[in-house]
C-alpha cells in the first residue's frame, strides 16, 4: 500500500510540474467530410438495418480503446521491443516502409497516419486477426466500441458514421442513423514477423511506443502470437459470429478477398505448401501466389487462366519472364488475413480454394 | 436493553457505532495492524495485476505522463469502473499503470485489509475481543476479488470458455460497486457484534 500511495502521489505531483510527453487526444476534425471511397460497393452479408441491430457492446465506450491519432516512427535499431518473430504489419509506400507493431496495434486498433503524404488510417482488431488500411480522406477513424460479428466497428469523427472493419463499408448507427452506404479504399498491409519485414526493408521505419498513451505494450490482454496463446490459440470466441461454419477450425487464418461480385477464401497454411491456388470469386478465377519473404499471400484475378511456374521466391510467366509474388501481371485483388470464423461469419456464401 | 427492544433506527445506529469501535481495535493492536497491512497490501497487488495495470512490460526504466493528466483521469477506458491510465512507470521486468483504479483499488484493499484483519481477531481472540464467531469478512472479500476481473471481464470469460452475453457483461461491469457494498456491509456485520472494553 504505502508504495502505492507514493505512486500516487509521484504521479499527481509530476502532472502538476511535469512538462508532458504525447500529444494524442482524439482529434475532431472540421470542415465538410472529404472522403475517398472505393468506385463499387463491397458486398454485405445483409442489408445495412440488420448489421446495425447486429452490433453489440464490447465492453469499452466510445474511443475507451483509444486511436493512435499523432503517431511517431523511429528506426529498426531503436525497436528493441520487438523480437524478431513478433507480428508486425507492413506497407511501403514511395519507397518509404513501415511497420506496425501487432503488440502496439493490439491496444489501439486504429492508427491515424499518413503514408506518403496521404491521410490513411491502419486498422487491427484482434479477435478477428484482421488488419486492414484505410483512405481517410480529411477525417480520423476512431473505435466506437461497438462489435459486429466480433468485430472492429470504427467510425469517422466527422459524420460518426459506423464502419465495420472487415466490410470497409458504412452502416447506419446510433449517432447517424442514415449515412450514404459506400465503401473505403483499402490499401494492402502485410502481416508478417519483424525479421522478415527487416530483412526486406532494413531502413523500415517502425510505429513507436511512445504513442502518447499510459500502455503497456508488453500485455496483450487477449493472449500471444509469439509465441500463439491464449484466443489467438484456442476455439474459443468471445462474442460469437454472424454465421458459424465448422467447416475450418476457428481461429484458422484464411486470407480473404472480395469484389463487388462476391467473396473467397483460402487458408494461408494450404497456400504456404501448395505454393499457388486457383479459385474463383464471383466467378472469376483468381490465382493465389505465395510470398515466402514474409509469409503471405497474394491474389490476382485471372480471368484468361495464365499460369505460372514456381522458382524459388518468383513466378514464370508463359514467356519466361519472372515475376516477384507481389507483381505478377494480373489484375490484384485487395487480400488481408482473417480468422475463418470471422470470414464466414461475414460472408457465409464465400468461395473457398484450397 | 437488548437489541429486539430497539427500534431499526437505534440499531442500525448501535452497529455503526460498533462498527467504528471494531474499526479502531483493528488499529490498535499491532498484530491486527499487521494483518491489515499485509491482505490491503496482497489484494492491491491482485486487483491492479487482475485488470492489468500491474505486469510484466516491455523492460528498461522509464517514467511517462500522458499530456494534460488531470483531465483524462476521469475518462473511461474499457467500462464504467475502468480508467484511463494516465502515467506508466517501467521498472525492469515489471511495469506499473497509474489511473483512477489505483485509488479504487485501494479503498477496496483498505476495505478488504479491514474485514481480513476482523476475520484474523475472530481467529486469534474472539472472546478477549469480545467478537463472536461469525464474521464475514473473508466471504466478503470474495467479490471484491472477483471484481478486480470486471475490467478485463470478457477475457477471464474466455478462460473459462465463455462467451459474454450482455447480461454476463453487465454483471461483470457490477462487481466493483457490488463488491464495495459487500464488503461494508461485512463489516457492519462484524463490527455491531463487538463490545470494546472502554
Amino acid at each position: 500500500m504505502p508504495t502505492s500511495r507514493r505512486a500516487f502521489l509521484a504521479a499527481a505531483g509530476l502532472t502538476a510540474v511535469a512538462g508532458c510527453l504525447g500529444n494524442s487526444a482524439s482529434k475532431t476534425p472540421s470542415g465538410p467530410l472529404s472522403l475517398p471511397t472505393a468506385a463499387e460497393r463491397l458486398p454485405l452479408p445483409a442489408s445495412p438495418e440488420r448489421l446495425r441491430d447486429a452490433a453489440r457492446s464490447g465492453g469499452p465506450s466510445k474511443d475507451g480503446i483509444p486511436s493512435i491519432d499523432d503517431p511517431e516512427f523511429v528506426a529498426s535499431d531503436r525497436a528493441g521491443f520487438l523480437a524478431d518473430g513478433d507480428p508486425v504489419f507492413g506497407v511501403v509506400r514511395d519507397g518509404v516502409a513501415k511497420a506496425y507493431p501487432q503488440k502496439i496495434l493490439a491496444q489501439h486498433e486504429i492508427v491515424n497516419d499518413e503514408l506518403a503524404g496521404a491521410p490513411v488510417s491502419v486498422t487491427y482488431c484482434p479477435l478477428t486477426g484482421t488488419v486492414q488500411g484505410f483512405e481517410r480522406g480529411n477525417t480520423t477513424f476512431g473505435v466506437s466500441g461497438r462489435l459486429i460479428n466480433s468485430n472492429l466497428v470504427m467510425y469517422d469523427r466527422h459524420t460518426e458514421t459506423w464502419w465495420p472493419q472487415i466490410l470497409a463499408t458504412s452502416i447506419p448507427g446510433p449517432w447517424n442513423g442514415d449515412p450514404e452506404i459506400r465503401s473505403l479504399r483499402e490499401f494492402r498491409l502485410i502481416w508478417t514477423t519483424w525479421t522478415q519485414w527487416t530483412d526486406q526493408h532494413p531502413d523500415t521505419r517502425v510505429l513507436s511506443t511512445d504513442t502518447g498513451h499510459a500502455k503497456n505494450y508488453g500485455r496483450d490482454p487477449y493472449g500471444s502470437y509469439n509465441p500463439r496463446g491464449g484466443y489467438y490459440a484456442n476455439d474459443n470466441l468471445l462474442f460469437g459470429a454472424l454465421n458459424e461454419s465448422d467447416r475450418f477450425a476457428p481461429k484458422r487464418v484464411v486470407m480473404g478477398l472480395r469484389t463487388p461480385d462476391g467473396a473467397a477464401a483460402f487458408p494461408k497454411d494450404t497456400l504456404r505448401q501448395a505454393g499457388q491456388l486457383d479459385g474463383t470469386v464471383g466467378g472469376t478465377p483468381v490465382l493465389a501466389v505465395y510470398d515466402d519473404r514474409y509469409d503471405t499471400g497474394f491474389a490476382y484475378l485471372n480471368p484468361d487462366g495464365q499460369s505460372f511456374d514456381r522458382d524459388g521466391t518468383q513466378f514464370v510467366d508463359a514467356t519466361g519472364t519472372s515475376h516477384d509474388p507481389d507483381a505478377l501481371p494480373l489484375t490484384s485483388v485487395h487480400t488481408f488475413d482473417a480468422m475463418w470464423f470471422a470470414w464466414a461469419g461475414y460472408y457465409p456464401e464465400t468461395d473457398v480454394f484450397q | 436493553m437488548s437489541s429486539s427492544e430497539l427500534c431499526p433506527r437505534d440499531r442500525v445506529r448501535r452497529a455503526l457505532g460498533r462498527t467504528r469501535s471494531a474499526t479502531r481495535l483493528v488499529f490498535r493492536r499491532r498484530d491486527s495492524q499487521v494483518a491489515f497491512v499485509t491482505v490491503t497490501a496482497i489484494y492491491l497487488l491482485l486487483y491492479l495485476w487482475a485488470i492489468g495495470h500491474l505486469s510484466a512490460g516491455l523492460g528498461g526504466f522509464d517514467l511517462l505522463v500522458v499530456s494534460d493528466p488531470l483531465s483524462k483521469l476521469l475518462r473511461p477506458e474499457l467500462g464504467p469502473f475502468s480508467f484511463t491510465p494516465v502515467a506508466r512507470l517501467a521498472l525492469g521486468p515489471v511495469t506499473y499503470l497509474f489511473s483512477l483504479n489505483s485509488v479504487l483499488g485501494l479503498v477496496l484493499a483498505g476495505l478488504v485489509g479491514v474485514n481480513g484483519a476482523l476475520t484474523y481477531l475472530v481467529w486469534r481472540q474472539p472472546r478477549a475481543c469480545g467478537i463472536g464467531r461469525s464474521s464475514t469478512g473473508l466471504l466478503a472479500s470474495i467479490p471484491a476479488l472477483l471484481s478486480g476481473t470486471a475490467c478485463c471481464g470478457p477475457v477471464v470469460l474466455l478462460v473459462v470458455g465463455v462467451q459474454a452475453s450482455g447480461v454476463l457483461l453487465t454483471g461483470f461491469q457490477l462487481l466493483l460497486p457490488v463488491a464495495v457494498t459487500v464488503l461494508l456491509g461485512s463489516l457492519v456485520l462484524v463490527g455491531r457484534q463487538v463490545t470494546v472494553p472502554e
